[in-house]
């Protein structure tokens, strides 16, 4: 574990270590056995950011039960949407996962502690 | 302009919204969606049970109490409750004897074309309910269409679109999509709850223009709120790529702008294209039966003990089509019991029912004689059956979407 508190990034941009929900809000659900988890924010600024931070491989570090990932920008929306292939194994009703209708996807993905720069704040 | 307001986003959803919706508000028509991949497997087990069922009882429920206000006040009715019998749901509506005019749309039923599932039906669009409308219907109920397709067929009717009308039907169907989950829309499910007041949002509405740009907003005095953030959230429920293809259009994401306007949001801009060749099938067979349970796995040595009782309950009814899954929720040194226990779930998901029931009584059996410490959340049920979902796709020519008009005649859509 990092420590939680003020880090400087290379570029001296100042940064904390804090959960991505701080400036994002999701939204996740089921589609028969993918789920979908959109995440959106709500400047420019952020969404700039957002587009760079979020990438295929570094949602799949913070959802490390996320199999293959595919990713789409939405600029009108300052939202990324993603689909989870698989996730939720033949859909809802056959699923043994603890949520099997990816209804609270998003809420842990804003839980997970990323750094974001203190400007977006 | 046209008025379509929402009263349900799933077969559960609030029983009053009708009332509340209706008494509210101006209104032209009134929508109500009730199917989802799993509504469908549910009705489809009603209808196991009684062929004249398979529609959503609710539905009929709520007109039963409303319907006289919704023809005294002009306001139409358009849902999908008819799920997997439409017919048997609008004559059951003529059944309440008010002499509403009952329509309906039929043809997304292929069970014959796939005989092992236990259901199969297309998403048709909206023509068929824009028929029905048309015609003067005032209560139209179908079966499997699209959900966005409630609020696109009233649009295209009223407005007289035509089946290339692209932006205008992705717009319509853009504020289909907003409606078609209820409070979902207005600020229910929102992550940023606490900014609001989400205690008791209310129904959306969508006053939709004739170019299909729309105005979305709720009725004065009910609860959560529509911002561009609470819209934004439900225009990201289950997509996909933005693309997102329909039965009538395909309606691009990357185009949809959003402004707030002084009673809610306002949807501008989206671009149509010309749909798929295929529409989409939602199949669900059986794929046997499922039981769980969860043990409670309380204070030390928790590894050990979910080792102990998993080892048991595999000796017993053996290994196969078990899933284990333990949550590490103790705390270590906790001052309330419950923060000092994990939770070990396991769920057995087999073909043969006499398996799913010996899981039970396996696990029961264990109460006085495997970890210290042993109980359950809840003791296991008989266990129950469980469906598989999976889309197939067939070409659109091959569907013969009907709309029966309320003097009976039969309109091939």
């Amino acid at each position: 574990m990092r420590p939680v508190s003020k880090r400087v990034s290379p570029k001296k941009v100042p940064l904390r270590r804090i959960p991505l929900g701080t400036i994002a809000g999701a939204r996740s659900g089921d589609k028969g056995g993918d789920a979908n988890l959109g995440v959106w924010v709500r400047t420019d600024a952020q969404y700039e950011w957002l587009r760079g931070e979020l990438t295929v491989e570094r949602v799949k570090e913070l959802l490390p039960e996320a199999g293959e990932v595919d990713r789409y920008e939405l600029p009108n929306l300052k939202a990324l949407n993603f689909v989870l292939h698989g996730l939720l194994g033949d859909g809802v009703a056959s699923s043994t996962r603890f949520d099997p209708q990816a209804k609270a996807l998003g809420e842990w993905l804003r839980s997970r502690h990323v750094e974001i720069p203190e400007a977006l704040l | 302009m046209i008025r379509i307001g929402n009263a349900s986003g799933f077969y559960g959803d609030r029983f009053s919204a009708v009332r509340e919706m209706l008494a509210g508000g101006e209104l032209d028509v009134l929508t109500g969606d009730y199917l989802a991949e799993l509504t469908m497997l549910i009705l489809g087990r009603d209808r196991m049970k009684d062929a004249n069922l398979g529609y959503a009882r609710t539905f009929l429920r709520q007109l039963e109490e409303n319907l006289a206000e919704a023809l005294e006040r002009g306001v139409k009715i358009v849902s999908n409750a008819g799920g997997l019998n439409p017919e048997g749901l609008a004559e059951a509506v003529d059944k309440l004897g008010l002499g509403a005019k009952v329509a309906y749309v039929t043809g997304d039923d292929l069970r014959e074309r796939f005989p092992e599932a236990l259901t199969a039906n297309a998403y048709l669009g909206a023509w068929g309910i824009a028929e029905c409308l048309a015609a003067g219907a005032d209560v139209v109920v179908t079966g499997r269409v699209t959900d966005a397709s409630l609020v696109v067929g009233p649009a295209a009717a009223h407005f007289g679109w035509g089946h290339e009308d692209w932006d205008a039907l992705a717009g319509a169907t853009v504020a289909g999509h907003v409606l078609e989950c209820g409070t979902q829309a207005t600020g229910g499910n929102y992550s940023f709850f606490t900014e609001i007041d989400a205690t008791r949002p209310g129904f959306p509405v969508a006053e939709i223009e004739a170019d299909g740009s729309s105005v979305i907003t709720k009725h004065d005095g009910t609860g959560g709120a529509v911002t561009v953030d609470t819209v934004t959230a439900q225009l990201l429920y289950e997509i996909g790529a933005p693309a997102y293809l329909g039965p009538d259009v395909v309606s691009h994401f990357d185009t949809i702008r959003l402004d707030p306007h002084d009673r809610g949001v306002r949807i501008s801009g989206v671009k149509g294209s010309p749909p798929p060749d295929t529409l989409k099938v939602c199949l669900n067979t059986l794929g046997g039966f499922r039981n769980s349970t969860t043990f409670v796995l309380t204070g030390l040595d928790i590894e050990a003990k979910a080792d102990l009782v998993r080892h048991q309950l595999e000796q017993a009814i053996g290994d196969g089509d078990l899933t284990w899954t333990l949550a590490r929720t103790e705390h270590a040194d906790a001052d309330t019991e419950e923060t000092a226990s994990a939770l070990l779930h396991v769920t057995i998901k087999t073909p043969d029912a006499k398996r799913a029931k010996a899981f039970s009584r396996a696990g029961i059996e264990l109460a006085l004689a495997s970890y210290p410490g042993f109980h359950v959340t809840a003791p296991p049920g008989d266990g129950t059956p469980f469906g598989v979902y999976r889309a197939a796709y067939v070409p659109r020519t091959s569907v013969r979407h009907r709309a029966v008009l309320p003097d009976g005649e039969v309109v091939e859509v």
